[in-house]
């Protein structure tokens, strides 16, 4: 368990940076932005303790936060993802297989993976923008910029998981 | 009681997401409101000194093309400077240019700060740049910031060593402007979207304008002086019931290419602030 938390620490902190460093630098078509670390929360065990799923979430959102001068904006966003997560999931396990999985194309199949990925990347960047703009007055620019992102950020999650399985 | 109890035992990551809600949103609110709010941003020492490190080694990619602007931009002071000493000499003999000088110095409210960037964002709808020097070197909050090119923004919060700007592409900055010499002033705003264009509103309908005037600073809000330049009219908008007229507007500064920036304090916004709030009054 221990060796567990110190490798996730570690995933974290490097995930951060590369997420700061590279991926928040990096922006499409005006509003796309890919947020790699949710990979990260998407990928934590099923039996995670729902309390460690927050806080996972809010620190992460907050790290990234930080570097990108949106204080508390990812944050809130993750959060809510991470609090929604394990109900999305639930409907996408096969019943052939065990309760406590984590989340991969293996274990869920590839459309079940991907349907449960896009869900959550969907709901983060719906509260994100919503948060950002503080308005609901501007939907083309809202769901321009919800869909751009979650594109994106699909794209880099399928390319590591066509990587983990030949690993 | 028992049963309230074990219902909180079992719910009690409802209150966790209550309780992580909460903080973020007063992050959200305190970073908008409240002055010196700079600890969860690149401005704290953390993230400014990982950003400057890394900028150190970037910023040699650019050295080039940055050495040709400056020194454009120099040359053009040498001729501007040329011409000025040579109106001066014409005037020499009839008044006391010593006098002059020391007169000019002594009224002018501006004063100039220099630094470098070392990060930048222009993907967002809140965009701001950081800069390396903070309150320790003499920046206050509301200066504003320019390069050779022109206006970039305004500074919105300090910390002691670093400083957050916030940059035209701001969905809350606003830009007191006025065209060429026409004098009819407007303000200059950013809504999103394509980072090479903003707007400008509330342009009186008497205003006289055109295709490729240029927009400059209006000297109106003590922010700025009058007169740097801020973009070029790219096309004008007919907005039919409005009493006010719309005109796009390409900024001058390309705000991807951003590394070092002027900082202009004034030592009378002060006075001028404080009248202006006794007029209001």
């Amino acid at each position: 368990m221990t060796s567990n938390t110190f490798i996730r620490i570690r995933n974290f902190i490097i995930l951060a940076l590369i997420q700061v460093l590279i991926f928040s630098q990096i922006h499409l078509f005006g509003y796309a932005t890919a947020c790699i670390y949710l990979i990260f929360l998407l990928k934590l065990p099923r039996h995670t303790n729902r309390n460690e799923l927050l806080i996972w979430g809010f620190f992460f959102g907050l790290a990234v936060d930080i570097f990108t001068n949106t204080p508390g904006i990812n944050a809130a966003a993750a959060t809510i993802m991470c609090f929604v997560r394990n109900a999305i999931l639930s409907q996408f396990i096969p019943k052939s297989i065990p309760d406590d999985l984590t989340p991969a194309a293996k274990s869920l199949t590839w459309g079940g993976y991907l349907m449960y990925a896009t869900i959550c990347i969907a709901i983060f960047y719906s509260v994100l923008f919503l948060i950002e703009l503080f308005t609901i007055n501007r939907p083309i620019v809202l769901l321009t910029g919800v869909f751009a992102s979650t594109l994106l950020t699909m794209i880099f999650v399928a390319v590591t998981e066509i990587f983990s399985r030949t690993k | 009681m028992q049963n309230i109890i074990n219902f909180l035992i079992k719910h009690n990551h409802w209150f966790l997401l209550l309780v992580l809600e909460g903080i973020s949103f007063v992050l959200i609110v305190s970073f908008n409101s409240y002055q010196g709010a700079t600890m969860f941003t690149t401005a704290n020492n953390v993230a400014g000194n990982i950003y400057m490190a890394i900028n150190d080694v970037d910023s040699y990619f650019g050295l080039k093309s940055e050495n040709v602007t400056l020194q454009n931009h120099n040359k053009e002071l040498l001729e501007e400077l040329q011409v000025l000493r040579s109106k001066l000499d014409i005037v020499s003999d009839s008044c006391a240019i010593a006098q002059i000088r020391e007169s000019i110095k002594a009224n002018s409210a501006f004063h100039y700060h220099t630094a470098s960037v070392v990060n930048n964002s222009i993907n967002r709808i809140n965009n701001f740049i950081t800069i390396d020097k903070g309150s320790a070197d003499g920046i206050t909050n509301e200066m504003g910031v320019f390069d050779e090119r022109g206006v970039i923004g305004i500074v919105y919060r300090t910390s002691e060593n670093f400083a957050l700007v916030m940059s035209l592409l701001n969905s809350k900055s606003n830009l007191s402007c006025k065209i060429g010499n026409s004098n009819s002033f407007c303000s200059l705003q950013w809504q999103g979207g394509d980072t090479r264009y903003a707007h400008l509103i509330d342009l009186p309908q008497y205003a006289t304008y055109e295709k490729g005037d240029t927009v400059i600073t209006s000297g109106f809000s003590s922010f700025f002086p009058a007169n740097i330049p801020v973009g070029i009219i790219e096309e004008t908008v007919e907005d039919g019931d409005d009493i006010f007229n719309k005109a796009k507007v390409k900024l001058l500064v390309n705000f991807s290419n951003i590394s070092k920036v002027y900082l202009v304090g004034n030592d009378k916004k002060e006075e001028q602030e404080q009248l202006e709030k006794e007029i209001k009054k």
